[in-house]
């Protein structure tokens, strides 16, 4: 369970897009996806190891809280990540994203790292949003893009790993300061800014609901 | 750790589908074998409770018998059972079982399931148990649960959380406990789950949430946003260098945040819980910390001109005790409180919790801009604007008497801890025996409500056994709590003895107005209707006042304002802020809040007239009303005004227009100054808000205006320069400033701005909120102060924008536009792109554009525009390896607000010509065409900037006809591009044709003058250059004496003063033929002039 850093993400797009699926799939392999269950959860938590660093990820779900501002703006505020979420299905989720972004970076602090995600992948047939369009807009506003199925785990792991790869980037280069809890970073109960290598090692698998890592 | 598949591996007879009735079957048979949780079980336990959650949510949507087996064998309790054991490692197993109800509730989609698995107290009894939140894991899983609950909560299912007999609602009483919890996310959830709660319009339970946990849960969140701004106010005071920016920061941040929640809160409109909030916000936090704040300055300083001189720091103590007295309202029914049997210590300044002056103003900036609650921000505008000495000393005990009928508060004036934990409060509140009939409650009850007598007024041996999840609580400043009692006791002589002299209809702008939010909208909406027309009509009275009456009246009004500003002490306090002599720390923050005060949608207008009406209008006004009273105004005292008020049965309010106008006029004064230190953005706040205070718009603001315009050009003259910078810097301001107009919001959520003012750029801070650095930003932000300045005077005098953005030369010839290139000089070259592509086009050039063509297939002579570049925008550079070629980069220019800094790039490629002697002719042109260019728009600034000299052609004389115009029927071929094309092209008088490396102007309007013209310059050789400078000003002077006789522009009209004190007899003349030459001899000119203009200011 002791990690090197903790860092939080929260899932932002419109409804339906998938994202508590996609959340539950990251955040619990155990959960294999089925054809016949939709299924997911708004919070979970899952350590992974980036350059032999343990780092649990907390991600948050902020769905059902559109109507209070006050809400939306602390979110964006105490993460250090947020997966934006589209569904290739459904135009409209696409179109979505400028007025979504723009609310991100609006409330965000500027270190926040965000991940362009276009959703069931799997759905080809019924796709409407292309693969390039998607690229297109990541390349424009700056994000890293994906595109994922959560029915099928495809790039799942990759997303939020990638992701946390980058913040941990970040915070090598100092941008972050991760003294500063409020950034949605935390340091490891028993990693002090000295002894930065030696924490975590057993905690995989440790804490259940990511007990596959 | 034990692999939970291991478990399964071996023959436990497991049904193959995971997805099953079967498999449910056998999960249940595993849970009722393992009822004890031990070291060796945990594994399976867990693995069995997740799969339970999969096959439920599979069962939920595909077979509705796995959900009857669930609640048949009622496994809710195995949960139950497993949850409550003490066993090593059962974070383990608890995590899991939150994740599994977290699944439960999250995915069930049919209603019916969801309200079984609800229906037996199972999930309340989940709810309180007391999980180890000490595991950061199991707090995030619980408190997830605890909202996800939350979001399922409905006007159905409510009664499963909220049960009315016994009053209890533990969903909601177990999730406020963490309120202040030091993870972030988890607070959130808190506050998430309680706007859940309360947007579920449940009569019952909201009166349970208002009479057991509003005042408890409200007191608490008030003292924490207390206590945040004590730490925030360190934390500015501690740091001048800038250095701890990022905590600063989110404490900012964080105090929005609060704010924002509250907001969120009054938004749902529930008018009880407002009432209770409103009473705690003022009464607990608004006034006694933010407002007091603004005082406690002001008090130390000797007051020289005060009426309330002797004791003046006295006074200020009075007041606080006053208004106290004023907003308790019924503290005199409850002796009880003065009695209070606690330990007392002598109040004195020092021991009160305060922040610096800059930090309540910026606190109260931030409140006025996001909360928009009738009472709320009425009250707090009322008392920065309206609570005067006079008042206070004379009329407490009436206006007490007047509230003491109405009153609803109970909640003492002051900033201090709540007496009982949240916890303890909470845990009173759910104690059975203790309901409205006990005496503590039915006191409160005649008032319509509950107060937090349960907080506040219970005996203090109660206080604080701070159990372990709110042990912040207890931690407090004990001087914050002494102090609560001393100030009750110290009231009641103040009271007694004070006489009373103001009437009930004295006060129509009382603290506390009817707090229903729909009644208070709508009457704030028609008043503002009556006082726009009033104004209008006030307007049209006005012409006939003398303007040397005005004057007088204005030192007249100034002086009193000046001296009656001294019995409004937080108004005085905001005013003498915006003094930026020393720097415009302070200004900038009392900007703020002045701006936000008036523009807040709550504030009843009325009250705004305190800074908003003219006193001369009002002269008239009143002058209409009581005719016998001639002089009102200069000499109306304070007890004048009572007795118009009790004749007008409405209260005059006494103005401080006139004195906010002055100070608001002396920082534009001096953000004109060279070397000020007034930042940009506390400049275009003071003009944004003299645009406001200006509403009468007289002929002496005006005039006052106008002389400030003139100041901020002659400012900005002193940077215009002919090099290439000027020009763009000019147009890169003006675009940026349209672009991006100041929000005050955006800014008073910016921390750096808390610290006080600096000027290195490395700081990180944008250019508007430090003081220039270096001679570039100080042009730049000369530049600025112009256009505010000037803007501010044009909306004064309701004249329309015409110089500005600098006209380009509107672009005639546009991108597929097909053109008459008969005749034209035309030089063939080849563009060769970065990346290789290669086109051949012919080059043409007219005075404003450089136009790359090809032949038309259809006509001979004829081409068509492939791209259209500026020349002001262009790049030229030769190369050094080949002398036919040319490395053009053409720029997209900037048009208005649209333009974006980094500047696109339309073209940048390799031109190769036919030989190096085209090569060099098209260097040649391009850079004469350029340079031409660039000039014309200098002239404009030049213009604008009143730069003597530079004053030529009107503006409508830039717009010139350029190409001649194929015949309708051959541009129709591409005017599909845009619907008004043809339009234009009609209005357009055209006829120019490109010949012989001359642009020639052949209107086919013009008289033969013209044409001749055109045919004089066609015989010259490469005349291309002067050919065209001539034609110009040929053009400028045909137009320009019609245009500057009909449309007397901005320009024009303030030119005329400079023309008479210019000692030159031949002015006028002499500024038309020297415009005729201006294109060769431009670059030297401006300064020249520029020496002569500042001699005439």
């Amino acid at each position: 369970m002791a990690y090197a850093y903790l860092f939080k993400y929260i899932i932002i797009g419109d409804t339906g897009v998938g994202k508590s699926c996609l959340l539950l799939q990251f955040t619990d392999k155990r959960f294999q996806p089925v054809h016949d269950l939709t299924i997911g959860v708004e919070f979970g938590a899952r350590m992974i190891t980036i350059d032999g660093k343990q780092i649990k990820l907390q991600i948050w779900d902020t769905a059902g809280q559109e109507a209070f501002r006050s809400i939306t703006r602390s979110y964006y505020r105490g993460a250090a990540g947020a997966l934006l979420v589209y569904d290739i299905t459904r135009r409209e989720t696409f179109n979505h994203l400028t007025t979504w972004l723009e609310d991100a970076r609006q409330h965000s602090n500027s270190n926040m790292v965000i991940m362009l995600i276009g959703n069931k992948s799997d759905l080809e047939s019924r796709r409407e949003v292309k693969k390039e369009e998607g690229e297109a807009f990541a390349r424009e506003h700056g994000l890293v893009f994906m595109e994922t199925s959560a029915k099928t785990a495809a790039n799942v792991e990759e997303a939020f790993i990638n992701t946390a790869k980058e913040i941990y980037e970040k915070i090598q280069e100092g941008v972050f300061d991760i003294n500063n809890e409020a950034n949605g970073i935390k340091i490891g109960p028993q990693h002090s800014t000295a002894g930065a290598g030696g924490a975590g090692g057993a905690g995989a698998g440790g804490a259940p609901p990511g007990g596959c890592c | 750790m034990f692999r939970s598949r291991s478990w399964f591996g071996g023959g436990w007879g497991r049904p193959k589908n995971p997805h099953s009735l079967e498999r449910l079957k056998y999960l249940h048979n595993i849970l009722c074998k393992n009822t004890t949780v031990s070291e060796s079980n945990r594994g399976i336990l867990v693995e069995s409770l997740r799969c339970i959650a999969e096959i439920l949510i599979w069962g939920d949507q595909n077979d509705s018998s796995v959900f009857d087996f669930f609640l048949e064998k009622n496994m809710l309790s195995y949960f139950l059972r497993i949850m409550r054991q003490k066993c090593g490692g059962s974070s383990y197993v608890c995590v899991q079982l939150l994740q599994t109800l977290n699944i439960l509730f999250e995915n069930i989609r049919n209603e019916t399931s969801l309200y079984y698995l609800l229906s037996n107290n199972h999930v309340n009894s989940i709810i309180v148990h007391k999980f180890d939140i000490s595991d950061e894991e199991v707090m995030a899983y619980y408190i997830s649960f605890l909202k996800t609950l939350s979001l399922k909560l409905n006007n159905h299912t409510i009664h499963f959380f909220y049960n009315e007999h016994t009053k209890d609602f533990p969903l909601y009483t177990e999730a406020i406990k963490f309120f202040n919890h030091p993870e972030t996310m988890v607070r959130i959830a808190v506050r998430t789950l309680t706007l859940n709660v309360y947007r579920v319009q449940d009569a019952s339970m909201l009166r349970f949430i208002r009479d057991r946990t509003a005042a408890p849960y409200f007191s608490n969140l008030v003292w924490f946003i207390g206590k945040h701004i004590l730490e925030l106010n360190a934390c500015v005071r501690n740091d001048a260098d800038h250095q701890s920016q990022q905590k600063l920061d989110d404490l900012v941040a964080e105090h929005l945040d609060h704010l924002h929640y509250i907001n969120d809160i009054l938004c749902l409109n529930i008018p009880d819980l407002n009432d209770v909030l409103t009473e705690h916000l003022l009464h607990k936090l608004l006034i006694p910390l933010y407002i007091y704040s603004l005082t406690s300055e002001s008090s130390k300083r000797p007051a020289t001109s005060s009426p309330y001189n002797r004791d003046h720091i006295q006074s200020i103590e009075v007041i606080t005790r006053n208004l106290e007295a004023i907003l308790t309202g019924k503290s005199t029914d409850t002796p009880s409180r003065i009695n209070y049997p606690l330990q007392r210590i002598e109040s004195d300044d020092e021991t009160k919790p305060s922040v610096s002056c800059v930090v309540s103003l910026f606190l109260l900036s931030q409140v006025f801009l996001i909360i928009t609650h009738g009472p709320i921000v009425h009250a707090l505008a009322w008392i920065i604007l309206q609570s005067d000495l006079s008042v206070f000393e004379d009329g407490a005990t009436k206006i007490l008497d007047m509230y003491v009928s109405n009153a609803k508060s109970n909640v003492k004036l002051e900033f201090s801890k709540p007496q009982l934990s949240l916890e303890k409060a909470l845990e009173n509140t759910s104690c059975p025996d203790r309901d409205y009939t006990t005496p503590e409650y039915s006191g409160a009850k005649a008032f319509g409500y509950d107060t937090d007598q349960s907080s506040c007024d219970l005996d203090p041996e109660l206080v604080s056994t701070s159990l372990p999840s709110t042990s912040h609580i207890s931690e407090s400043s004990s001087v914050a709590h002494d102090s609560t009692e001393d100030l009750v006791t110290q009231i009641q002589p103040v009271k007694s003895d004070s006489s009373v002299t103001l009437s009930k209809a004295n006060m129509p702008d009382s603290p506390l107005p009817d707090s229903g939010v729909e009644s208070g909208s709508s009457k704030v909406s028609e008043l503002n209707n009556i006082t726009d027309e009033e104004k209008q009509k006030l307007l049209g009275n006005k012409p006939g006042v003398n303007a040397e009456r005005v004057a007088t009246t204005i030192e007249h009004i100034l002086e009193n304002e000046t001296r009656n500003i001294e019995t409004r002490p937080f108004l005085k306090t905001i005013l003498d802020s915006l003094d930026c002599s020393e720097n415009d720390y302070k200004a900038l923050f009392a900007l703020c809040l002045l701006f936000a005060l008036i523009n807040n949608k709550g504030v009843n207008p009325e009250l705004l007239d305190t800074l908003l009406l003219s006193e001369i209008e009002d002269e008239s006004k009143s002058n209409a009303s009581l005719s016998n009273k001639a002089n009102v105004n200069s000499d109306e005292t304070p007890d004048s005004s009572h007795e118009r008020s009790s004749s007008n049965g409405k209260r005059k309010i006494e103005s401080f227009n006139a004195l906010l106008i002055s100070k608001l006029m002396a920082i534009a004064v001096l953000s004109c100054k060279p070397a000020s230190k007034v930042r940009l953005v506390t400049c275009e706040l003071s003009v944004r808000l003299l645009r406001t205070c200006m509403q009468g718009a007289s002929a002496r603001h005006r005039a006052s205006v106008d002389n400030l315009r003139a100041r901020s050009a002659a400012l900005a003259r002193n940077f215009y320069k002919c090099d290439d910078i000027f020009l763009d810097m000019f147009e890169d301001e003006y675009c940026e400033m349209s672009k991006r107009p100041l929000n005050v919001e955006w800014l008073c959520m910016d921390a750096a701005i808390l610290l006080p003012p600096t000027r290195t750029p490395m700081s990180g801070i944008a250019f508007e909120k430090r003081l220039p650095s270096g001679e570039m930003e100080r042009a730049r932000r000369a530049i600025r102060t112009f256009f505010l300045i000037r803007e501010l005077s044009l909306k004064l005098s309701g004249k329309p924008e015409t110089l500005l953005p600098l006209a380009n030369p509107a672009p005639f010839v546009q991108v597929a536009d097909i053109l008459d290139l008969n005749d034209s000089d035309l030089i063939s070259c080849d563009i060769i792109q970065k990346d290789g592509t290669w086109q051949h086009r012919f080059l043409a050039v007219d005075n404003i554009q450089v136009i790359l063509v090809e032949p038309d297939k259809q006509r001979l002579g004829w081409g068509v525009a492939k791209l259209v570049g500026s020349l002001q925008d262009l790049e030229i550079q030769g190369d050094k390896d080949d002398p036919r070629c040319l490395h053009l980069t053409i720029h997209k220019p900037r048009v208005g607000a649209s333009a974006s800094l980094p500047r696109t790039v339309l073209l940048r490629a390799k031109f190769k010509f036919d030989d190096h002697i085209r090569s060099m002719a098209a260097k040649q042109r391009l850079t004469k065409g350029r340079t031409k260019s660039r000039q014309k728009k200098m002239q404009q600034i030049g213009r604008l900037l009143e730069v003597s000299g530079v004053s030529a052609p009107a503006p409508a004389a830039r717009h010139r006809p350029l190409f001649a115009r194929p015949a309708l029927a051959a541009v129709r071929r591409h005017s599909g591009i845009d619907g008004d094309e043809p339009e234009r092209r009609l209005r357009r008088p055209s006829g120019h044709v490109l010949k012989d490396g001359i642009v020639v102007y052949r209107e086919r309007t013009t008289s033969r003058e013209s044409i001749s013209r055109s045919s004089s310059a066609h015989a010259s050789r490469e005349g291309s250059p002067r050919a065209r400078s001539e034609d110009i000003p040929l053009e400028d002077i045909r137009r320009n004496p019609g245009i500057a006789a009909a449309v007397p522009s901005t320009s024009s009209s303030s030119r005329v003063p400079q023309v008479r004190v210019t000692p030159s007899t031949s002015q006028h003349p002499k500024l038309k033929s020297t415009s005729s030459e201006e294109t060769s001899f431009i670059s030297s000119e401006p300064r020249v002039k520029r020496k002569g203009i500042v001699e005439t200011i």
